[in-house]
């Protein structure tokens, strides 16, 4: 019996991504279920309608852009945090992790407001930014763990040879976190990627990324268009958690 | 009555934890399940509790199958080895909760709680939580649990393991004098030997899924079936056999090493192992004192504290002795001494 | 002998730090501070009259017309949390008896949703939930009536649950996996049914895991933006949806401002609230 509900709120769950996906192959101009006929038209269609595919290009450059920011400073701040235990770390990590607490409608009002205020609205600069503080505390949280799994000896025994502490960071550390930095990569890249009300809020007309392309798209009306992109995106969603999970960080990164 | 146990058989996927058990535990008894870890006995336990359920065989309780009974209703009762006290109730909430399951009035279940903790000594401590007691109190917690259902039958899974020394053998005492005043069935699983030679009326040593040898302690050290019951129960010495041979009625065995000795004629067999147990070999044996008499050369004498063990080689062949320090006095290395032994205190089993 | 340049004195970690809290100073902790002051003036067709000070912003929150906005967004929210709460102990108790390795998967399928953009699920419910969608398709196949259960709170309220699912079963399946197995033989034994082992000994004992988890499921349905717009439509109106009103068509920032600092308060003291109440769901002694 249990495992009847499970199963039912699992298909809950994964049904409109499943449903958006199976629709986007309807060789139809309207929505129906493609019952034999898979046609690749819409999925044609979305990538020749420039809106989409420039929107695109736009949302992997800010998600790659804001990902490498805030993994740069998460790390630093975690190696900090880790190495040298400074005074006040309880309060710091708090507050390097407060961006949690913040619902992204605030957020988002606070940006829109802010970057008005200092002529940035409608920047790339800005919105990468925002982005860049959406995704580091998730970025923190990993690293501080990959970072304590690396050993403090090693680094010591790579100073006594010569190097100091940031080529240390450089030669030793860096490698030895390869994979929980790539992990925490795509899971901040993949967050980046996903931003809907934020974006949606501080994001002038020409920062159409994907998801306010989709937004906007949607708002007017609902064809298999729109669900050929959704299904593409889903489909990089998936190979990017996949790829994370094989890696062997997304049940770490999620726990809050 | 009591409990029975037919062909009983679990699997774990390809593992055969417990294979074909044959086991009758008479009402009142406690009965061990003694083994080496990895052998099956919590297995078999767990099966008996009704956690696992049978792969084959049944499990009868005074005479009602209740192989495919839930655990809820098997009217057992089980002590854990860690316990397993619930951490979110009191002492008093954790001894009535069989009792709860059972729908007894309150005010019975204040008598009964109140008895079950005066049972096991911890009277006033029922408004504490298991976190804030010590081992040894858990452990008396989990037993007056287990008692105070009045069950018909009460499984005990190495109940002393995780006690230190001294608290391991005042809970045995107690937990013996307990069971002797209630006379529950009781059936233990653990793989300390001392444990299972003092609680036990009788014990059944376990090997890889398989019942060795079931019997009394006495049974079990003196006769044992196999050379792993022999070896598992205490040490023991070990000299092959060449042959047997039949002389005025008696069994005579010749040794490998040439050694001749008289054996015990009903275990006697060509191609068998003598096993002798140090305590068994006596040493100053004076003339027809002892039916198996040899001249033997001392090789070491280690002090054990309250008995010394004496390592002799006779004929070639190395035999360990074990006596009370008191008669150990003066013996030296090199030194030649009597030993001897009677065949009634040794046996010889197959030589697998 | 530790050279000068490896001992790892504490104010060493200075120039580390400093990125991160460069970033958040300039772009989170000032913005928001920002907003706070916008919200503490009025609003001119000039823009906002920073010389005066006034609370009259947060009043109108108050405001009859603000006032079903609040109402009707905390009824959503607690009507999603309430089904949540239901669904949450047969999925996680389910989850565990799986083997480990379809445990993992199945841990990963709730999750996974969860970075899957909030607009595509949102279609997919537009999909499902419409008049000419599938369950209304479905229906119609069996002869039953279409229900209307899109662009009404409904939609929002069906499309919510599974969104936000993850956040009440990470933490309850968590704490059901910490638990010692052999707590539920040991009721069993003492006769407990599977439902008394659960209601007995499972359920006090996750309790503060699902109080937290709760806490948090409650607060994103709160917040919700895309799911309400677009299911739930403009006659519909929750409080992300009024915050967008209020700051990008109406652009008044000092009410919207108002409007993410009331937010903001809320969100606080709901996570505060929930740890205090899963604090005192622990139980055993009082120390």
């Amino acid at each position: 019996m249990i495992a009847a509900v499970n199963a039912l709120v699992l298909a809950f769950v994964l049904a409109p991504i499943v449903l958006v996906v199976w629709m986007s192959f309807t060789p139809a101009a309207f929505f129906a279920l493609p019952t034999g006929q898979f046609s690749l038209r819409w999925y044609r269609e979305a990538l020749s309608y420039p809106g989409f595919v420039d929107a695109f290009f736009l949302s992997l450059e800010l998600a790659a852009l804001a990902a490498v920011l805030a993994l740069a400073a998460a790390f630093l701040a975690a190696y900090g945090l880790v190495r040298f235990r400074p005074p006040g770390s309880g309060a710091l990590t708090a507050l390097f992790l407060s961006p949690l607490l913040v619902p992204a409608v605030v957020f988002g009002i606070a940006m829109l407001q802010f970057v008005n205020r200092i002529g940035l609205y409608n920047s790339l600069f800005g919105l990468v930014l925002a982005h860049a503080v959406i995704v580091c505390p998730y970025a923190m949280r990993s690293l501080e763990v990959t970072l304590r799994a690396v050993p403090e000896e090693m680094e010591w025994a790579a100073m006594v040879l010569g190097p100091n502490r940031m080529a240390t960071l450089v030669r030793v550390t860096l490698p030895l976190c390869a994979r929980g930095l790539l992990t925490a990569f795509l899971f901040c890249f993949l967050l980046s990627f996903s931003d809907v009300t934020v974006t949606i809020f501080m994001a002038g007309p020409s920062l159409q990324t994907l998801p306010v392309r989709l937004y906007t798209y949607m708002s007017d009306r609902v064809d298999p268009t729109v669900a050929a992109v959704s299904s593409m995106v889903v489909l990089i969603t998936l190979a990017l958690v996949l790829l994370a999970a094989l890696l062997g960080g997304v049940r770490r990164l999620v726990t809050r | 009555m009591g409990l029975g146990l037919e062909r009983v058989a679990k699997r774990f996927g390809q593992v055969t934890a417990v294979e074909a058990l044959d086991l009758d535990v008479a009402t009142g008894e406690l009965f061990t399940l003694l083994g080496p870890s990895g052998c099956g006995k919590t297995t078999a336990l767990r099966v008996v509790a009704g956690i696992y359920p049978a792969d084959a065989g049944r499990v009868l309780l005074d005479g009602a199958d209740i192989t495919r009974t839930p655990m809820h209703r098997r009217g057992m009762a089980m002590v854990f080895q860690t316990y397993v006290l619930f951490p979110h109730l009191s002492v008093f909430d954790n001894v009535a909760f069989g009792l709860r399951s059972r729908r007894v009035g309150r005010r019975e279940i204040r008598e009964r709680v109140a008895a079950a903790l005066a049972l096991v000594r911890l009277e006033g401590l029922a408004e504490r939580y298991p976190s804030q007691l010590s081992g040894g109190q858990q452990q008396r917690v989990a037993l007056a649990r287990a008692l105070v259902v009045r069950p018909a039958l009460l499984l005990l899974d190495e109940p002393l393991s995780n006690l230190d020394a001294r608290l391991r053998d005042e809970m045995r005492a107690e937990i013996r004098a307990l069971q002797r005043r209630l006379r529950i069935t009781t059936v233990l699983v653990t793989h300390d030997i001392q444990e299972a030679f003092a609680l036990s009326d009788r014990i059944g040593v376990m090997r890889a899924g398989r019942l060795e040898q079931v019997g009394s302690p006495a049974e079990i050290y003196r006769r044992p079936a196999n050379r792993f019951v022999a070896h598992f129960v205490g040490p023991v010495t070990e000299l092959r056999l060449r042959g047997v041979e039949t002389v005025d009625g008696r069994a005579r065995a010749t040794l490998e090493g040439g050694l001749t000795a008289w054996v015990d004629a009903r275990t006697a067999r060509p191609d068998g192992l003598l096993l002798l147990r140090p305590e068994a070999v006596r040493l100053h044996v004076p003339e027809g004192a002892a039916e198996n008499r040899y001249s033997a050369r001392i090789e070491d004498v280690v002090y054990l504290g309250a008995e010394t063990e004496c390592r002799v080689v006779v004929g070639g062949t190395l035999v360990v002795a074990k006596l009370p320090s008191i008669a150990a006095a003066g013996l030296r290395q090199g030194d030649e001494v009597a030993i001897g032994w009677d065949p009634a205190d040794a046996v010889v089993t197959h030589a697998v | 002998m530790l050279s000068s340049r490896m001992r790892s004195e504490p104010w060493r970690a200075a120039p580390f730090l400093l990125p991160l809290l460069a970033l958040l100073a300039a772009w989170f902790v000032w913005p928001l501070a920002q907003a706070l002051t916008n919200s503490l003036h009025p609003n001119t067709p000039q823009g906002i009259d920073a010389g005066q000070w006034t609370l009259a912003n947060y009043a109108r929150i108050a405001d009859p017309l603000y006032a079903g906005v609040v109402v009707r967004t905390l009824r959503i929210s607690a009507l999603v949390t309430a089904i949540s709460s239901l669904l949450v102990y047969p999925v996680a108790l389910a989850t565990t008896r799986l083997g480990p390795r379809r445990e993992a998967l199945a841990i990963l399928a709730y999750v996974s949703p969860w970075l899957v953009n909030t607009l595509v699920k949102a279609l997919g419910w537009n999909l499902l939930l419409r008049p000419t969608g599938l369950v209304n398709a479905a229906l119609g196949e069996i002869g039953a009536g279409p229900l209307r259960l899109m662009l009404n709170e409904t939609g929002v309220v069906i499309a919510l649950i599974p969104g936000h699912f993850m956040f009440v079963l990470l933490p309850v399946w968590a704490a059901l996996k910490g638990l010692d197995p052999a707590l539920g033989w040991a009721a069993g034994t003492l006769g407990a049914s599977r439902a008394g082992v659960f209601w007995r000994v499972l359920f006090p004992l996750t309790l503060p895991a699902l109080i937290a988890g709760l806490a948090i499921n409650f607060i994103m349905n709160t917040t919700a933006f895309a799911i309400p717009m677009l299911l739930g439509g403009l006659r519909n109106e929750t409080a992300s949806m009024l915050a967008y009103r209020v700051n990008l068509v109406m652009l008044d920032w000092p009410f919207g401002g108002a409007v993410a600092v009331v937010l903001l308060v809320f969100t606080l003291l709901l996570v505060w609230g929930g740890q205090r109440i899963a604090t005192l769901a622990v139980p055993g002694p009082r120390a």
